[in-house]
C-alpha cells in the first residue's frame, strides 16, 4: 500500500490543484463547469505544441507545425493561454447568458455542451494519440518513506507552493477577499462597492490558469491525450465534493485525499486484479459523501436538497 | 388529435430533413434512411425516457446509459449468447419476451436504487451522481469480465429476436437494398415508442401526472397538500429508466454484438441533444428530435470531407460529437424549448 502512496500524492497533486478552480468558480458564479476538464488538457496539449520540436508531426492541420520552445518558457505561455480562453469563455458566453438571467441548470447544459465541442475540436486538431513531453527518464528515489522520481518530487513541491500561494491570496489580498466577498452574497458585495462582473472575470482567469497548470502537471507525470480532460472530470468533481463544494481549502484537501484513494485501492484485497476499475472507488466515495455529509468535509452547512 | 401550428411546422421540419438525405444520397439512400429511422427509433424511445425524468418531474439525469446499459446487459445474459475472451456459449436461456421485461425490470430498479439516495440531492449536485454512478456502472461492467464478458463484449445473441422476423417483412423487402435484421429492429422500436408514448399521454393525463408536475412546479406545495413527493419522484425516476432499459435492449439487438463501449456517457449526451432538440416537455417531440438529429448526425460525414481530404474514422467522429456539443450549445442558448416544448413548462430557469 505504502509503494502507492507517491503515486497516490502526484494524482492528488494534480485533482487538488484543477479542484481549487473548479471550487473557486462554482462559489462565486455557482456555475458547475464540466467544460473544466477541458481547459486541464488545453494547458497540456498547448504546452505540447508550444515545446516539441519543429519537424514533430503532432497536428493533422500540416500548416501548423511546433513551435519548438523552451520547456518553461512553454509552461508559461500555456498557462498564460488557458487564463486568456477562460476570460474569453466569460466574455463572450457566460456573461451574456448571466446577462440575460439564463438559469443555472440552462447554464449547466452550456457547459457540457462546450465540453464535447472543446475535446473533439481537440481530436481535429492533434492525430489522437497518446503523447509524451520530451522529457528524459529517471530513476525512482526515497525521500522520507515516499517513492518518487526527482522530477515528481518537484512537481509535487511545485504543486503545494502553488496551492499555498493561492491560499495567501485568498485569504489576504483585496482580489482575493473580494472574490471571497461575491462568493459568499453577490448582492452585498455589490453594495459594498465590489466591481462583481470583474471579479468573476478573475475567476474565471484564474480558475483557467490553475487547471491548464494541473494539466501540464498531468503530462509531465503520465501522459497527453485528447481526452484526458474528461478522464480526470469527475475525479476533479469528487476531490471538490469531498472537501466541500464552493470552499477552496477544503477542495485543496479533498484532491490530495481522493488521489491517494484512488492510487492506494489498488492494494486493497477485493481489489486485485481490479485496477482499472480504482476511479470507481473515488466516484463511490464522492456519492458517499454527497448523501451522508453533503456540505463536504470542511464545507458549511447548508440547504442542498 | 388536435394539430396546432408549431406541430405542423415539425412535421415539415422532420419531413424535409428526411427528404434532404433522400437527395444528397443517390444511390444508397433507401439503406440509409432506414438505418436512421432505426437509430431514430431506439434514441428516441431513449430521450422519451429521458423526458419522463427532466421534462415532467425536473430531474437532472446525466446517467442515463447506464440505464440503458442495464436493460441490455440483462436482457443479452438471459437469452442464448456468447461471452467474454474465450467466446464462452450459453445455449440454454429464457425465451427474448420475458428476457426482456426482466430487463427492462432491472433497469428501474437500478433508477429505484440510483434514486432512492440521489433524489434527495439539488439539481446540480444530482446530475453530478448520475454521471458518476453511470461511470461506477460501465466500469463494473468492463471488470466483471467472467459475468459480463468484459471488455470482450457479448456476441451471438441476434438469433433470439431474429427468429420471430415475420415473413411479411422478408418479402416487402426483397427487392430494397438494407439490412432486414435491422429493419426488423427498428420497426419494433417504432412500434414500443407508440405503445410507450400511449401510455404516457394516459399517464399525463392522470392525476398521478399532474401531481408529477406539480413536483416539478413546486415541490413544498405537493408537500403541503399531502402527496408524497419523493414516492413521486422515485416513480417517475424507475419508470423513466425503465424506458431508458427498453431502448438499450433494442440498441444492442441493432448493433448485433455488444461493447461496453457503447454505454459512454456520450451515449447519454446524445439523448439529451435529442430531447432538448425535440421539446423538453412535450410528449412526442423527442420522436421529431430523434429523426431531425440522425439526419443531422448522418450528414456530418459530408461536413467532414470538406474540412479533410479522405478523412479517416478519427476525424469523421471528431466533427460529428464537435457538432453535437455545438447543437447542445447553441439549443440551449437560443432556443431551450426546442422545437415543440413550451416555454412555460420549461423548468430550466429555477436557480
Amino acid at each position: 500500500m505504502l509503494d502507492q502512496l507517491g503515486n497516490g500524492l502526484m494524482l492528488g497533486v494534480i485533482i487538488a490543484v484543477s479542484s481549487v478552480g473548479l471550487s473557486l468558480l462554482y462559489g462565486v458564479t455557482k456555475i458547475v463547469n464540466f467544460a473544466h476538464g477541458e481547459l486541464v488538457a488545453l494547458g497540456a496539449i498547448s504546452t505540447l505544441f508550444f515545446s516539441s520540436p519543429e519537424t514533430s508531426r503532432l497536428l493533422y492541420l500540416d500548416r501548423f507545425s511546433p513551435l519548438g520552445l523552451d520547456f518553461g518558457i512553454s509552461i508559461f505561455f500555456a498557462i498564460l493561454l488557458c487564463g486568456f480562453i477562460g476570460g474569453i469563455l466569460e466574455l463572450l458566453l457566460f456573461r451574456p447568458l448571466r446577462k440575460a438571467e439564463v438559469g443555472n441548470i440552462a447554464v449547466l447544459v452550456v457547459t457540457i455542451g462546450l465540453s464535447i465541442l472543446i475535446r473533439h475540436l481537440y481530436l481535429l486538431f492533434t492525430t489522437g494519440k497518446v503523447q509524451k513531453f520530451p522529457l528524459d527518464l529517471q530513476r525512482r528515489e526515497t525521500y522520507l518513506f515516499i517513492d518518487l522520481t526527482p522530477r515528481n518530487m518537484k512537481i509535487l513541491l511545485a504543486g503545494l507552493c502553488v496551492m499555498f500561494v493561492i491560499g495567501c491570496f485568498l485569504t489576504f489580498t483585496k482580489l482575493g477577499k473580494a472574490m471571497r466577498a461575491v462568493r459568499d452574497s453577490t448582492d452585498l458585495a455589490s453594495i459594498s462597492g465590489i466591481n462583481s462582473d470583474k471579479i468573476i472575470l478573475s475567476t474565471w482567469v484564474l480558475s483557467s490558469m490553475l487547471a491548464g497548470l494541473a494539466g501540464i502537471f498531468q503530462g509531465m507525470i503520465n501522459d497527453i491525450r485528447w481526452n484526458m480532460g474528461f478522464l480526470i472530470l469527475l475525479l476533479i468533481f469528487a476531490g471538490t465534493v469531498l472537501g466541500g463544494i464552493g470552499t477552496s481549502f477544503g477542495a485543496m484537501a479533498g484532491g490530495l485525499l481522493i488521489g491517494v484513494f484512488v492510487q492506494t485501492s489498488v492494494a486493497l484485497p477485493f481489489m486485485e486484479g481490479h485496477t482499472e476499475a480504482k476511479n470507481a472507488v473515488a466516484l463511490g466515495i464522492m456519492i458517499i459523501i454527497l448523501l451522508v455529509r453533503p456540505q463536504g468535509i470542511f464545507g458549511r452547512k447548508e440547504r442542498i436538497s | 388529435m388536435r394539430l396546432s401550428g408549431r406541430g405542423i411546422v415539425t412535421g415539415l421540419v422532420t419531413i424535409f430533413s428526411l427528404a434532404s438525405v433522400y437527395i444528397l444520397n443517390t444511390g444508397n439512400a433507401t439503406r440509409l434512411i432506414l438505418s436512421l429511422l432505426t437509430f431514430a427509433g431506439i434514441y428516441g424511445l431513449s430521450a422519451i425516457g429521458l423526458n419522463v425524468h427532466f421534462g415532467w418531474t425536473g430531474l437532472l439525469n446525466f446517467g442515463h446509459a447506464a440505464f440503458m446499459g442495464m436493460g441490455a446487459y440483462v436482457t443479452l445474459l438471459l437469452v442464448p449468447h456468447a461471452a467474454g475472451r474465450e467466446g464462452e456459449i450459453t445455449t440454454s436461456g429464457l425465451h427474448i419476451f420475458p428476457a426482456a421485461v426482466i430487463g427492462v425490470i432491472a433497469a428501474s430498479l437500478l433508477g429505484l436504487l440510483l434514486g432512492l439516495p440521489a433524489l434527495r440531492l439539488r439539481g446540480d449536485y444530482l446530475a453530478i451522481v448520475t454521471i458518476a454512478a453511470a461511470e461506477i456502472f460501465r466500469l463494473l461492467v468492463r471488470d466483471l469480465e467472467g459475468l459480463t464478458g468484459g471488455v470482450y463484449g457479448i456476441i451471438s445473441y441476434s438469433d433470439s429476436l431474429q427468429k420471430y422476423r415475420p415473413k411479411l417483412l422478408d418479402s416487402l423487402l426483397k427487392d430494397i437494398d438494407a439490412s432486414l435484421n435491422q429493419v426488423w429492429v427498428g420497426v419494433l422500436a417504432w412500434f414500443s415508442i407508440v405503445i410507450v408514448l400511449l401510455i404516457l399521454r394516459r399517464l399525463n393525463n392522470s392525476p398521478w401526472g399532474r401531481a408529477l408536475r406539480a413536483v416539478r412546479e413546486d415541490e413544498d406545495a405537493v408537500r403541503a397538500l399531502g402527496k408524497n413527493a419523493v414516492w413521486l419522484k422515485l416513480q417517475s425516476f424507475m419508470l423513466g429508466a425503465g424506458i431508458g432499459g427498453l431502448s438499450g435492449i433494442f440498441l444492442a439487438f441493432n448493433y448485433g454484438s455488444l461493447q461496453v463501449t457503447t454505454f459512454v456517457p456520450l451515449l447519454t449526451f446524445y439523448i439529451w441533444a435529442i430531447m432538448i432538440l425535440g421539446g423538453v416537455g412535450s410528449l412526442s417531440g423527442p420522436v421529431y428530435g430523434a429523426v431531425v438529429f440522425w439526419v443531422i448526425i448522418s450528414e456530418t460525414d459530408k461536413i467532414a470531407g470538406l474540412i479533410f481530404e479522405n478523412a479517416n474514422g478519427q476525424q469523421l467522429a471528431g466533427v460529428r460529437f464537435a457538432l453535437v456539443g455545438l447543437l447542445i450549445m447553441l439549443l440551449m442558448i437560443y432556443r431551450p424549448s426546442g422545437l415543440l416544448g413550451k416555454k412555460e413548462e420549461l423548468l430550466l430557469n429555477v436557480k
